[in-house]
This record gives structure tokens, C-alpha cells and sequence, in this order.
């Protein structure tokens, strides 16, 4: 077959005989992604290689929900954006190929954490597309005027919380946002927390670890105090709330401040942007996760498929790119070194924001499994959240309930769970 | 073949009709039917009697298992998922028989000769059927938010606070909503079903003295009996279906769970939990709790009509 062909051809050095396979006919890759600018990207590949030409389409709304369906059914694309939380379940489901003969080469470019999220007993099943380093933007000028230095720790935080209040009973130092499983991952991941554990041929299930419980211990002080306001995330009230100054800061991954910028555009200029703050004794960043783009199971042409996947993340001709126009922070070494990383910003008053998300990239501990069911549980604790919300629970009862749920569901496909 | 054909032809030449005919004019009917109501129906049902397996850690690849009525099982254990049933049923009870009185009551006022621009009317009132649910959904979710709807801003700037995306009250913004689009296609329905009425009886009756509402409310509404069977009997199995609206406003409150009714129960376990073979298992349920309340509602506006007819 020509796959080994192409792994040995690897990134950039592929000649058109390797690539075009048998025939003279070109190899047509579809390829469906939601990073902004995908779509010229893909285009100047179609330019340099005549012999695999791949047809983008922009993933919106359910796309995602759609692509297992099709799969399923024995259809779909045949490369996809996925986040790395769910691929462990199309690994399980056989919706993903391994492209281990592929990529094996391109793995000293890219961050350890991301490859090992991609990576399931000793296969490779994607290539890693940015991740989610965790930073606080806040509003400089709302805790200038009331004289509060932004918090470096969460006691400070808490206590800088109870001073906005004092200060004024309608600010709030944050909107504390039940239906946002990003927030809630990051801040876990920081503790040291894993959802999901191997122990020898088993998983563990660590909803309700000890790092989960500092965080539902943090989240509970908050609401108890009222410091929070708890509008679901992205919505019209919500994004009111941000623009008319009732909240003060929003702790979110390094691809939120463009969305913010864009969001809260005549608040330009009084933003900032600090790192996460930390645990006591801790000097610990977060993420809220990374995205990786897969080979999926009816793919005809794996070969170039991955080799198109492996250009598009991994080249040195799309880091800038990937990162001034699709605004995500590189999982790469080129990326990371590449210099349009570390442009000023305009929105936060020309500070150079990257250099708070790299931080907190080297940061964040290595202590996150990804795991099956990831689903089942996103959706189980976003419910119970919502009921903590609502007083009728604490968050401490809520990671209860998801521990339960998750190591049932677990059990209920056959799959082995051993005590953490 | 050509049997066949020749003895259709002499049949014909006889002035008898194919026996074939009656199955040809049905066929669209019965293969549409197949196709799209029963086989699905039979596939679901198929699907939730396996489930998924894997061993260790899963990696190893899974196979689709035959394990009985297990899913079954697992969905009757599921206590939010049972939850919703009463909980769009009390939904139903109280939305289906608002809206038809609505719609009852805008289709008799468009019969009576007394409105005047009773098309611009009947179509402001049709309109909103002509609005997607979803879009609906999203157009009311704009007016429950206190920050951006200008109805809750005047009500507050009047000293009342209203909230109706709060636990207590969020069923019946839901179902305001459902009113709102419904109550419009229901209206067309009863109009329609009151133009076949023979204009003869409201002579007789208005000859016998009795004015516009005592016509409405005894000749009228009786006389389209199976009409409003018929619209009642579709609204609730649309309440049981119930699915678009609380799906829509569930982006912007936290007072609706990812399992508020069966329905979003089944898409959140089939396409969130990603076990469509419990999706399939609790469909079944959701679709044989479906037929019961269609047939008991069907016995039980038999009897009623019954007893108006011989009433008349």
C-alpha cells in the first residue's frame, strides 16, 4: 500500500508520485473544522498539492452531533475537528483511525501534554490543534476606582469579591456560570483533579476528587456570599451583564479574549489580562482543553489524510496563521516560538496577552486522563450544577451524584472501574 | 404478467374495476407509512434490546451485545427521565385546554357577522404559526431576559418585577410560548370545520330566538365536535412530544435540565450521553405512553360526542 509511502514521506518533503496513489486521479479529502480562517488555509494547500485536494466545510451548531451519526451509518468525512475530551468514546466507538504509521514523526513538535491527549495505549489517534490555557481578564479600571489590587491567590480572590460588593451591591467580581463546563475543567485541572484515572487494566472516576472538592468548596463560598451573579454563559443577559460593568473579570481560556474583544468592543482599553490565580501553596495553571483533528473510520485515503491534518497543524507555513486568524494557542514548538504570538493587543491596552497564556500553558500540571463517557458526565454534572444554582443542593452533593452516574454508565458499556 | 393484465382488461371491458385499484390510490399512503412511521418504530425497537460492549479499558474495540430488556430497566430506574412525563402531562392539562378555549373562541368570533376586517384578523392570528417553534422559541427567550426585553424593562420601571425564566413559573413561559404559535393553526381548523356547518341551522335556530352566543355555544361548538377531537387529540400528543422550546430556552436559563421532558431526556442520553441504545429503549417508552393517552383520549371524546349527538 502507499501508507507507508507517505509516513516515510512525512510533512513537507512529499513528492506528487507518493501522494496521488494509484492512479492519476486526485485523492479528494473532506474536511470539516470551526477554526476561523480554515478555509484560506485549505485553499493554498489545494494550491501546492494538485494531487490531494480536500474540501472544507465550517462546522456550525450541532455539526458535531451530526458527524457520529454519519459515521455510524457508515458515511462522514474524512478528517474532522474533535475535542479531545470526546475522543477517547470515538476511540472506543471505532469512529477514529489510527494514524499512529502516519504522525509518529511529527511528535517532538508538539507539547507532551497534547500528544498524550491524543495518544491511547501507545497509538495515536489525531493531531493535537491548539489548547486551553486558563487567564483571568478583568476590568482594570473597576478595581482601580475602588482601590483593590487584582488577586494573585483564590483567598485573595474571595476576599477582593467581598470588597467589590461592599464597595458597590451591584458589582460582582465574576459571573459564576453553571452551563460552562470550561470554567469548571479548568479550575479542577489546576487543583490536580482527573475525571477519569487508569489503575492497571481499569478506570478510575474521579469526579468528586479531593482537587474537585477545593474547587465546589471555592464555587459554594461564592454563591453562599452572593459574590457571583449566575447567568448561563454566552447569552444576550449574559453578555449585557459583562458590557454594563456588573461584572469585573471572566477566567477563561486563551482563545475567550478575542471573542470578549468582539463582544465588548466599547469596552476597549479597560481590560487587562493575569494569570489564573493560583491555590495556596500552589503555583499551578489551568486548561479547559485542547482540540486535535482526526482521521474518522470511512476514510478511504487515511494516508493523505493525515498527512493534509499533519500540514495543518504541524507546518511552519500555518502557525501565524492558525494563530492570528483562527486565534488559538499553538500545542506546536514552531508555534510556540513563532512570533505572532506575542503581538500587542489593542482591546487590553496594548499588553502582550500571549505572555500570560504561555505561562500558564508550562503551568499546568500533567495530571489530566482523558477518558470515555466524557459526554455522559458533562452532561450529568451541568444539570446537577444547575440545581445547586437554584439552592436546591450544594456543589459538594452535585459532584456526589456525577461520581455515581459516571461509574454506572461506565459499567453499563462493559467497561472495567476500579476504586480510585 | 400478461395474465393478469389481460384479465384486468376484460374486467375493464366489462365495466368492472381492477381489483388493484383500491391498493394503487392507498400505496402512496402505505409505503410512506412503512417507510417512515413503522420502520422506524421497529428499527428503535431493535436497537433497544443491544447495547454497546466493551471489556478493560475499551480500547480493544466494542461489539454490539443482545441484552434483553436491560434498557428497559435502566430507563424505568431513571428517576428524571420518569419525572417528565408528569411533568408535561400537568403541561398538557393545563396549555391544550387553554389554547383550544383561545382558538374556540377567536374561530366563533371570526364566524359571526359582527367583525369587521375579519381577514386582517384571522391572518394576525394565523401568523405565528407561520414562525418556526425554534425561532419562536428564540424571538420569547429574547423577551424573558430581564437586561434586553423591553416588556420586562417596563414592567420593572412600573415597580413589578417579573422573572419568567425562575424554576416555579419557567413550564408556563414554555407553554406561552407553544400557545402563542399553536393557537393560530387550531383557530384555521375550527373556522374551517364551522363554515361546513349548514347555514340552515342558524336560521332555525335564530328563528327559535336564540342570539349570537347562545348559537355559538349550543349549535355551533357541538356541531364541530370532531374537529376540536381532532385538534385536541394532536395538541397532546404535540405536549408529550414537547421538545423544540424547552430545548431553545435551556441555552439561556439553568432552571431547565438536559432532561426536563422525555423527549430532550432521549436526545440528551442518545446524543450527549452517547448511548443510543437507552435512547431507543426510553423513545419506545415515550412512543407506547403516546398511543395510551391518544386512545384514552379518543374513548373518551368518543362518548362525549356520542352523547352531544344524541343530544341534538
Amino acid at each position: 500500500m502507499l501508507a507507508g509511502a507517505v509516513a516515510v514521506a512525512g510533512i513537507a518533503a512529499c513528492s506528487p508520485e507518493e501522494g496521488a496513489g494509484p492512479s492519476d486521479e486526485p485523492v479528494e479529502i473532506e474536511f470539516w473544522g470551526w477554526v476561523p480562517g480554515l478555509e484560506d488555509l485549505v485553499a493554498q494547500w489545494n494550491e501546492e498539492n494538485p494531487d490531494v485536494q480536500v474540501a472544507f466545510h465550517r462546522m456550525t451548531g450541532d455539526d458535531g452531533q451530526k458527524v457520529e451519526a454519519a459515521v455510524d451509518a457508515g458515511a462522514g468525512p474524512d478528517l474532522v475537528q474533535l475535542s479531545t475530551h470526546n475522543l477517547p468514546d470515538y476511540v472506543i466507538a471505532e469512529r477514529v483511525q489510527d494514524i499512529t504509521d502516519y504522525v509518529a514523526d511529527d511528535e517532538s513538535n508538539y507539547t507532551p501534554a497534547s500528544w498524550a491527549s491524543v495518544s491511547f495505549d501507545g497509538r495515536v489517534f489525531g493531531v493535537p490543534q491548539g489548547i486551553g490555557p486558563a487567564a483571568t481578564m478583568y476590568r482594570h479600571d473597576i478595581f482601580a476606582e475602588h482601590g483593590i489590587e487584582f488577586p494573585t491567590t483564590w483567598t485573595e480572590y474571595l476576599d477582593a469579591a467581598r470588597a467589590l460588593q461592599e464597595a458597590d451591591e451591584d458589582l460582582y467580581i465574576a459571573n459564576l456560570s453553571p452551563s460552562e463546563m470550561g470554567q469548571w475543567l479548568q479550575e479542577i485541572q489546576q487543583a490536580e483533579s482527573s475525571w477519569y484515572g487508569i489503575a492497571d487494566d481499569a478506570w478510575t472516576v474521579g469526579v468528586d476528587d479531593e482537587g474537585s472538592q477545593l474547587v465546589a468548596e471555592r464555587w459554594q463560598t461564592l454563591l453562599d456570599e452572593g459574590l457571583v451573579t449566575t447567568e448561563p454563559m454566552w447569552t444576550p443577559e449574559y453578555w449585557s451583564l459583562v458590557n454594563d460593568g456588573t461584572i469585573a473579570s471572566i477566567t477563561y481560556a486563551a482563545w475567550f479574549p478575542s471573542i470578549l474583544a468582539e463582544n465588548a468592543s466599547g469596552l476597549a482599553g479597560q481590560w487587562s489580562i493575569a494569570p489564573m490565580p493560583t491555590n495556596d501553596g500552589s503555583t499551578n495553571g489551568g486548561d479547559s482543553g485542547g482540540a486535535a483533528v482526526v482521521v474518522l473510520a470511512n476514510a478511504e485515503q487515511p494516508a493523505a489524510a493525515a498527512e493534509f491534518a499533519s500540514w495543518l497543524n504541524g507546518s511552519d507555513d500555518t502557525q501565524e496563521a492558525l494563530i492570528t486568524v483562527g486565534g488559538l494557542f499553538p500545542s506546536t514548538q514552531n508555534g510556540l516560538a513563532s512570533p505572532a504570538l506575542l503581538q500587542e493587543n489593542e482591546f487590553y491596552g496594548g499588553q502582550v496577552i500571549n505572555e500570560v497564556f504561555i505561562e500558564a500553558a508550562e503551568n499546568t500540571p500533567a495530571t489530566w486522563v482523558e477518558g470515555p463517557n466524557y459526554g455522559f458526565i458533562q452532561t450529568t454534572i451541568l444539570d446537577e450544577f444547575a440545581r445547586v444554582v437554584n439552592g436546591d443542593q450544594t456543589f459538594a452533593e452535585a459532584l456526589d451524584v456525577t461520581q455515581e452516574a459516571a461509574i454506572a454508565d461506565l459499567e453499563n458499556r462493559g467497561l472495567e472501574v476500579a476504586a480510585p | 404478467m400478461s395474465t393478469s393484465t389481460a384479465t384486468g382488461s376484460r374486467r375493464r371491458r366489462h365495466g368492472a374495476v381492477s381489483p388493484w385499484a383500491p391498493y394503487l390510490f392507498v400505496a402512496p399512503f402505505v409505503v410512506l407509512f412503512l417507510l417512515f412511521l413503522v420502520a422506524p418504530i421497529a428499527v428503535a425497537f431493535v436497537n433497544s434490546l443491544f447495547s454497546r460492549q466493551s471489556s478493560g479499558l475499551g480500547f480493544g474495540g466494542s461489539s454490539i451485545e443482545f441484552v434483553g430488556l436491560a434498557n428497559f430497566v435502566r430507563a424505568f430506574a431513571d428517576r428524571d427521565f420518569l419525572i417528565g412525563f408528569p411533568r408535561v402531562l400537568l403541561y398538557g392539562a393545563v396549555q391544550v385546554p387553554v389554547m383550544m378555549a383561545i382558538a374556540a373562541f377567536f374561530a366563533l368570533l371570526f364566524d359571526t357577522a359582527l367583525v369587521k376586517g375579519r381577514r386582517f384578523f384571522q391572518f394576525t392570528v394565523f401568523l405565528p404559526y407561520a414562525v418556526p417553534s425554534v425561532i419562536a422559541a428564540l424571538l420569547w427567550g429574547f423577551l424573558y431576559q430581564p437586561s434586553v426585553s423591553p416588556v420586562l424593562q417596563f414592567f420593572e420601571s412600573v415597580g413589578i418585577t417579573l422573572s419568567p425564566l425562575a424554576s416555579t413559573v419557567v413550564l408556563w413561559s414554555i407553554a406561552n410560548v407553544a400557545l402563542w404559535s399553536l393557537v393560530g393553526i387550531n383557530m384555521i381548523i375550527l373556522f374551517s370545520a364551522l363554515q361546513s356547518v349548514p347555514r340552515e341551522m342558524y336560521e332555525a335556530a335564530r328563528i327559535d330566538g336564540a342570539g349570537e352566543v347562545r348559537t355559538a355555544l349550543q349549535i355551533k361548538l357541538p356541531m364541530i365536535a370532531p374537529a376540536v377531537l381532532l385538534t385536541t387529540l394532536s395538541s397532546i400528543i404535540g405536549t408529550l412530544q414537547l421538545f423544540n422550546e424547552p430545548q431553545v430556552l435551556q441555552t439561556i436559563t439553568s432552571n431547565i435540565p438536559s432532561d426536563y421532558t422525555p423527549n430532550m431526556a432521549i436526545y440528551a442520553t442518545s446524543t450527549l450521553g452517547k448511548d443510543p441504545h437507552l435512547a431507543s429503549a426510553m423513545a419506545v417508552i415515550l412512543g407506547l405512553a403516546t398511543l395510551v393517552v391518544s386512545l384514552l383520549v379518543l374513548a373518551a371524546n368518543k362518548r362525549t360526542t356520542n352523547r352531544a349527538g344524541h343530544g341534538l
